[in-house]
């Protein structure tokens, strides 16, 4: 096995080489946002154009550099020094911007969203971009710099520099304790502190297992995905550490099954790993070993439910157990085990090197490091962005987000995902913390914040959360199961200004069930969007049930394609598989 | 950690064992919580959240308490207003996709049982369309929880068509409330995973796991699902609209487990519904396709009623009196070994006795026994060796076992509530070692399935113990201290040189050292058989094999080992035990031991023959030869003219006499010269004694409908018509009283004692305790005895017109192969070829070759199917039907007792005819 000194050696030395050689290197956004804006093709077309000139360059597609509305972004390294990124390049683009960088041609500076390092004529200066600005990347300080294909290039930029201090000069104790003193609090919503959750770990020896929870189904979330996409080696080092600190020896990433680009770059990063010996028996040359694997699911949200995905991962349908017993002692095939965000563990490599009282310094005193706010809806400059804990939501909103594109005034935030809540344009002053948002009846979750101008109806924004809550229930508990169906067919009655007068009390009523008596979150909280709507925003519902109308007329719009939550019979006539598809 | 814990609920102190939920722990100690999800016997499952509670100091708001380990200390509230309200809430919610006319229809008090709806209510919705309507837990809970039924929930019934093309059940998912005991029973308890939740959220419910009926999803038809289903969605098809009148519970006669059942009985003396009974020992809830579909017999209209007495050839129906004065009358001419009486297996202890008794005593004849007796080979030697002839472990010490052997045994089918505890254990870490050479339910399970050659399974044990010897694996310390011939043993095991085992048997040496090594190894290992496909002369040395295996694995005498013979008959260990064989008195005294006929003589006052009767499988040939003049015989079931004993009516066509007391007309009753109706489980008062030792008294629950009556009445009316003293028992705990003086082991015992769960004997005294296990210290010093082994030769199967022997199994599922359900007459039928195993060496001589179409016959049936060249052993062809199929025919036979006549599955000599696909049809 080789030692850590050696690996790090062979990949400053690619790194050198990539960043210092004579070859230009081009990365291109090719997450999920870089994808769908048309990243692989402009790929291509850069191929292509390489092909047609014979000029020499090394393209790779990169992640997510968090700038997702400037997709697809080309950042191009010149031999120079110079490095570029253009943003929103299309195919036939490709052409000038080559020839900017082999032959000296014109920078395309219409293209040219800023520079990094020697400054260029004509472009901002990247940092000051007020999408870049503001931001403090730990989690994400490799998105979109590094190839998520290449182990060295993540050794060359500090990675497994805490693995090899842990395992050199830590005891599994220690990385706990270093855990606990950074303050880190679970990413998956929750906001518990992941140090004092490895210590509960069951103590003993294997099998003991240390599950990565990336089911990520919260519409408008997409940093777990975003991390696997573009660095998933800092989650593989951070389950690792994982495992060294609570002795557990195999660690499974949950993923749901169709994030094919999270799939299929964390097999192949995993792969290397192995490759180098950085999973596997004897890892840098220590006794501790390590396995992973990816686990997939089909598609349900209720999934991501830590215990419903222990279900899930050994082969049963996803319906959540109840606690306790917590996982710590009673987890996977009945094995002691530690569930982690793909977050907080990808916060742990960082932790462990640079120390636990560093990251505490970033944030807030309860709440320390960073959010990684997923930054949708009616803004200019939707994104996934890093910022420190207890930064303004208005800040977030309008300084790195620019505002909601018509200039309109921000009239609602949906924070938290499909169980949290629709907060009014008061919230633009809350701080991003678990403690202060739930001071304000909020949930901080998993960092999904969507905006609304005034164009936008309340009614349906929580309509449309609940008929996302109704249909990923599991069907298990019979409050979630009932409840939430008939809290859709309400709401829907009240967009289609059918409601009966009781209705409301009668949400109250079935959502106030759901909340005492419910199994898991998913029915406890499931109440939320419509609750939060309602206390929000009595003045649409007011609209609907009252006046008969949709200020917006986003009502008018019939929420799903043809569907309805109890028709049983036609299938089960047919013995057809019943598929549905919730499309607007 | 203590073994009492003391926790507060409602204000009452409640003590209860560490680990039972609160849920439990509160029902315990007679406080009722409302529950729909939990089951008593399962896991919790926490879905209903009917159970919530309040727990002080507990995490806050409502806790499930099924899903809630009681605690020491915890105070609990049940009833709190925000409890209430909860379930309240709940249930609202619930009823708004659930029919409930059966609870807001005005007219509920006013419309008597009878009454015709007066559609108050929509037509799906009435209490007259659901089938469990005042049997519903779901409609219980409704009314503890005082609910005002005005919710304005909006009400949606779901409008899925009924299904009702399986057999034996129904399935109104309109009724389902998704509660997933059915799914959870099927998985946790039977390990059949047949259902299973289907879709989700709003839509979920249940269905079958494979497939669109429980024929394609592997269903054993236990009726599991049934018994736990709490609101009429899954319900027995038959009598599904009968309201019982009363219900009495007593012991299903199909087979020796001997389930307690508890039979619901309407104002019509109609039994319409049996249903095993969850507090009873013997089988914890569970029970099989024949006691819960198969008891309904009892209700047919073509049971026998009056006596029928043949004068020259002419039948007429007779009054009782007559009929047992004609019978008493003859019979007086025939006493002596010329007569023989050939009982039931479903008559009580008390029936058996008197036969036995009636037999010897008045007719001075040794010939009786029960016409289940097929296999009397099981048990002698295990009295020989161990000194007691029957199983030595109770059946749910199967749950702990770590490892099991198997040898010929159909049980899933024969004795299926053996095979629960059995499936559960593997499903967790057991593992199982099969010796058959049909495929059947168990060898799906099995880790190691062995099919060896015909007739070498002894030589295949022998072979085990020769490894288990060799590599050390025995148990020193068990052997040393607890048996003797030891030395006896090893020292005839040097013929059993895996070199010669293996050629013999067709098993590669490797396998029986890892069959042996998996048994050495499962500690504690429990042994089965039941030898239904060995010839009769070698099944006693294969017991002796495997006696000595158990013992030298030293797996005998402790928990979740031992040994278990598995017969057919439902009161075969009882008949055994009361002497209702040929060769033994009562209490297993050989006939031939002066001392002890002596002893029952002077009870009986009346003297006994001394030579050893002929056996039930010798019957019909001594009848045939002349030897036997008169028998009575009891039982009309099929047994009786299946084959096993021969061609009964043909051979006793040759009697002199024949008296027939029997539930049903059969090809006996055709030819007897006096029928005298014979009486049911269900109306009769008496004890079973199942195969773990334990006697079970069954309680009439029927009135009787015609003249019929129990055996050992109409035995004892004979006798006295002959004259004999003894037989003037005012009832059958008198009986009993007699049968309890002469058998030691049932010595302890009376009906007041085994009235709850019975009592596994022996039970030597009033005052003392009964033994669910055997040997489990020195009885007096005896040590266990192993026994010298043989290794035979094995006889080849040679017969001119059916050269090859037929292994007939039957399998649950069989995923392999692909199968389609059709429709016929609305019901669903099994469309799938038949595949007839052959092994290559016998295709030239058979004519046939792969992918032929083959007609195997027997002298009995015939089946067809493609050929593969699949068999294992030469000479043998395989095949491996569905149980479905055997339910749909059970389902769709006319026959009035279709489950008393369920075939085993012995091999069978067969010829293989080459047929044309066409002819296949």
């Amino acid at each position: 096995m080789p030692d850590y000194r050696e690996l790090k050696a062979e990949a400053d030395r690619r790194w050198e080489e990539l960043t210092q050689g004579p070859r230009p290197w081009i990365r291109v956004g090719a997450a999920m946002c870089g994808q769908a804006a048309g990243a692989l093709d402009v790929i291509d077309a850069i191929g292509s154009e390489l092909g047609r000139t014979g000029a020499d360059a090394r393209v790779d597609p990169v992640g997510c550099i968090g700038l997702c509305y400037a997709e697809p972004i080309v950042d191009i390294l010149s031999p120079g020094g110079t490095r570029l990124l253009f943003g929103n390049v299309s195919p036939s683009d490709a052409p000038r911007l080559l020839d900017s960088v082999l032959n000296g041609g014109r920078v395309p500076v219409d293209k040219a969203i800023g520079y990094l390092g020697p400054r260029v004529a004509g472009v901002p200066d990247l940092a000051t971009l007020p999408g870049v600005g503001g931001q403090e990347k730990i989690a994400l300080r490799n998105a979109g710099n590094i190839a998520p294909d290449d182990i060295y290039q993540y050794i060359a930029n500090g990675g497994y520099g805490g693995l090899a201090r842990a395992l050199g000069e830590m005891k599994p104790e220690g990385v706990v304790d270093e855990m606990k003193a950074s303050g880190l609090r679970g990413r998956g919503g929750a906001g518990f502190p992941t140090g004092v959750k490895w210590s509960f770990m069951a103590r003993g020896g294997p099998p003991k297992y240390i599950l990565c929870n990336c089911e990520e189904g919260d519409p408008g979330a997409y940093n777990d995905k975003g991390i696997l996409e573009s660095d998933p080696y800092t989650l593989i080092e951070g389950m690792t550490l994982a495992g060294y600190a609570t002795n557990a020896s195999n660690g499974f990433v949950f993923i749901r099954h169709g994030h094919d680009g999270p799939i299929s770059r964390t097999e192949r990063a995993i792969e290397q790993a192995y490759e180098v010996g950085l999973l596997g028996k004897n890892i840098l040359g220590s006794d501790f070993g390590f396995d992973m694997e990816i686990s997939l699911t089909g598609e349900s949200y209720v999934a991501g439910e830590e215990t419903a995905l222990m279900e899930s991962i050994e082969g049963k349908r996803s319906m959540p157990r109840f606690k306790p017993p917590f996982p710590a002692a009673f987890g996977v095939w009945g094995k002691p085990s530690t569930i982690n965000n793909v977050k907080s563990f990808s916060y742990a490599p960082q932790i462990v090197s640079r120390g636990g009282d560093w990251f505490s310094s970033v944030g807030r005193e309860n709440c320390t490091g960073t959010a990684i706010v997923c930054l949708s809806g009616d803004v200019k400059r939707p994104g996934m962005y890093e910022v420190p804990m207890g930064t303004r939501m208005g800040d977030v909103v309008e300084e790195i987000g620019g505002g909601t594109p018509s200039g309109r005034p921000v009239k609602m935030i949906q924070l938290g995902g499909p169980l949290g809540h629709i907060l009014g344009a008061e919230s633009l002053d809350y701080g991003l913390d678990f403690d202060e948002m739930r001071e304000h009846g909020a949930m901080l979750g998993s960092g999904g914040v969507i905006v609304g101008d005034d164009t936008r109806c309340a009614v349906d924004m929580a309509r449309l959360l609940v008929a996302f809550c109704q249909y990923e229930s599991c069907g298990k508990c019979f409050p979630c199961r009932l409840g939430m169906t008939q809290l859709l067919e309400m709401i829907e009655r009240i967009a289609d200004r059918q409601a009966a007068p009781g209705d409301v009390d009668l949400m109250n009523r079935v959502g106030s069930t759901m909340e005492s008596s419910s199994l898991c979150f998913h029915g406890q909280l499931g109440y939320n969007p419509l609750r939060s709507a309602l206390v929000n925003f009595p003045d649409d519902f007011r609209a609907h049930l009252e006046e008969g109308r949709c200020p917006s007329g986003d009502c008018e719009e019939p929420l799903l394609a043809p569907r309805n939550t109890r028709a049983f019979a036609e299938e089960h006539r047919t013995g057809a598989a019943p598929i549905q598809v919730l499309t607007r | 950690m203590a073994n009492e814990i003391t926790l507060t609920i409602d204000g009452a102190e409640v003590t209860t064992t560490p680990g039972t939920n609160v849920l439990q722990a509160a029902m315990d100690a007679g406080i009722y919580v409302p529950y729909l999800c939990y089951y008593p016997g399962m896991k919790a499952f926490g879905a209903c959240r009917m159970c919530i509670v309040e727990i002080e100091g507990g995490p806050p708001g409502n806790q499930a308490s099924c899903t809630v380990p009681a605690a020491d200390g915890m105070v609990v509230k049940t009833k709190t207003d925000g409890v209430t309200d909860s379930r309240r809430g709940i249930m609202d919610l619930l009823l708004s996709e659930h029919p409930h006319g059966c609870l807001t229809c005005h007219r509920i008090d006013l419309c008597g049982p009878n009454d015709i709806c007066l559609r108050h209510v929509s037509v799906n919705d009435r209490c007259v369309t659901c089938p469990k309507n005042e049997r519903c837990e779901l409609k219980d809970t409704v009314r503890f929880l005082e609910m005002e039924m005005d919710t304005p929930l909006t009400y949606n019934n779901r409008q899925i068509p009924l299904r009702v093309a399986d057999p034996m059940w129904d399935m109104d998912l309109n009724l389902c409330i998704v509660c997933g005991r059915c799914v959870r029973v099927c998985d946790e308890v039977r390990g059949d995973n047949v259902l299973t939740f289907t879709d989700r959220a709003g839509r979920g419910l249940i269905g079958t796991s494979n497939g669109s009926s429980l024929l394609e999803s592997g269903c054993e038809f236990c009726g599991a699902c049934i018994d736990v289903c709490p609101t009429g969605a899954l319900v027995e098809r038959k009598h599904k609209w009968d309201k019982a009148a009363k219900t009495v519970t007593s012991v299903c006669p199909m087979c020796p487990v001997g389930c307690q059942m508890t039979l619901e009985i309407d104002e019509r003396n109609k039994l319409i519904r049996a249903i095993p009974d969850r507090h009873a020992k013997v089988n914890r809830g569970q029970g099989c396709f024949k006691g819960k579909f198969g008891l309904d017999f009892v209700n047919s209209r073509k049971r026998i009623t009056r006596p029928i007495v043949r004068v020259d050839g002419e039948a007429r129906e007779a009054t009782t009196v007559e009929a047992l004065d004609v019978a008493a009358e003859r019979l007086a001419e025939h006493r002596g070994e010329g007569f023989a009486l050939l009982a039931s297996p479903m008559g009580t202890n008390e029936d058996g006795y008197t036969a036995q008794k009636f037999a010897r005593s008045v007719m001075g004849s040794n010939n009786v026994d029960i016409s289940s007796n097929m296999r009397p080979e099981l048990t002698p030697a295990l009295e020989e060796m161990l000194g007691v002839p029957a199983a030595t472990n109770p059946i749910w010490d199967l749950e702990q076992s770590k490892c099991f052997l198997v040898v010929s045994s159909n049980m899933t089918e024969e004795q299926n509530v053996v095979a629960v505890p059995i499936k559960k254990a593997l499903k967790s870490d057991a593992s199982l070692v099969v010796i058959d050479q049909r495929e059947t339910e168990l060898t799906r399970y099995a880790d190691i399935w062995l099919r060896p050659t015909p007739g070498s399974e002894t030589a295949l044990i022998g072979g085990m113990l020769r490894v288990v010897f060799e590599e050390s694996l025995d148990d020193h310390d068990f052997l040393e201290d607890r048996c003797e011939g030891v030395k006896t043993l090893k020292d005839s095991l040097w013929a059993f040189d895996l070199t010669r085992v293996s050629p013999m048997t067709a098993i590669p040496a490797e396998e029986i050292r890892r069959a042996a090594r998996m048994i050495a190894g499962g500690d504690p290992c429990a042994f089965l058989y039941g030898l239904e496909t060995m010839e009769p002369g070698l099944r006693d040395a294969c017991v002796r094999g495997i006696v000595n295996l158990a013992l030298a694995t030293g797996n005998v005498g402790k928990r979740s080992a031992g040994i278990y013979p598995l017969y057919p008959g439902a009161n075969e260990q009882g008949a055994r035990d009361v002497g209702c064989v040929p060769d033994r008195l009562p209490g297993h005294r050989p006939v031939g031991d002066g001392e002890a006929r002596e002893r029952i003589e002077q009870a009986w006052g009346a003297s006994i023959p001394d030579r050893p009767g002929i056996p039930a499988t010798g019957m019909a040939a001594a009848a045939a030869g002349g030897e036997l003049r008169a028998m009575v015989v009891v039982g009309g079931d099929r047994s009786l003219a299946n084959g096993d004993l021969g061609d009964l009516a043909a051979s006793l066509g040759n009697l002199d006499l024949l008296v027939v007391m029997s539930t049903f007309e059969s090809d006996l009753t055709e030819i007897a010269d006096v029928v005298l109706p014979l009486a049911t489980f269900a109306h009769k008062q008496g004890t079973y004694t199942n195969l773990e030792r334990r006697l079970q008294l069954l309680s009439p629950a029927l009135g009787a409908v015609g003249e019929e009556e129990t055996e050992w009445r109409t035995l004892s009316q004979i006798a006295q018509r002959m004259g004999a003293a003894g037989f003037d028992h005012p009832d059958e705990a008198s009986v009993f009283d007699e049968v309890n003086n002469l058998v030691g082991a049932y010595g302890g015992m009376t009906y007041d004692r085994l009235r709850q769960d019975g009592l596994q004997w022996p039970c030597l005294a009033a005052d003392m305790g009964d033994t669910p296990r055997l040997h489990e210290e020195d009885a007096h010093g005896r040590k266990l005895s192993m026994s010298r082994m043989a290794l035979a030769d094995v006889q080849r199967h040679t017969d001119a017109e059916f050269p090859y022997l037929l292994a007939h199994g039957r399998v649950l599922h069989d995923p392999d192969r692909t199968m389609e359900i059709g429709t016929v007459k609305r019901k669903s039928v099994i469309v799938r070829d038949e595949v007839i195993e052959i092994h290559e060496d016998d295709a030239g001589s058979m004519g046939v070759a792969e992918g032929d179409w083959a007609r195997v016959v027997s002298d009995r049936d015939s089946v067809q199917g493609v050929v593969q060249l699949t068999s294992p052993l030469p000479g043998m062809v395989s095949t491996t039907s569905l149980f479905g199929q055997m339910i749909t025919d059970l389902d769709r036979s006319r026959d009035p007792a279709p489950m008393l006549g369920v075939d085993s599955l012995p091999l069978v000599p067969v010829r293989v005819e080459k047929i044309e696909p066409a002819a296949a049809g």
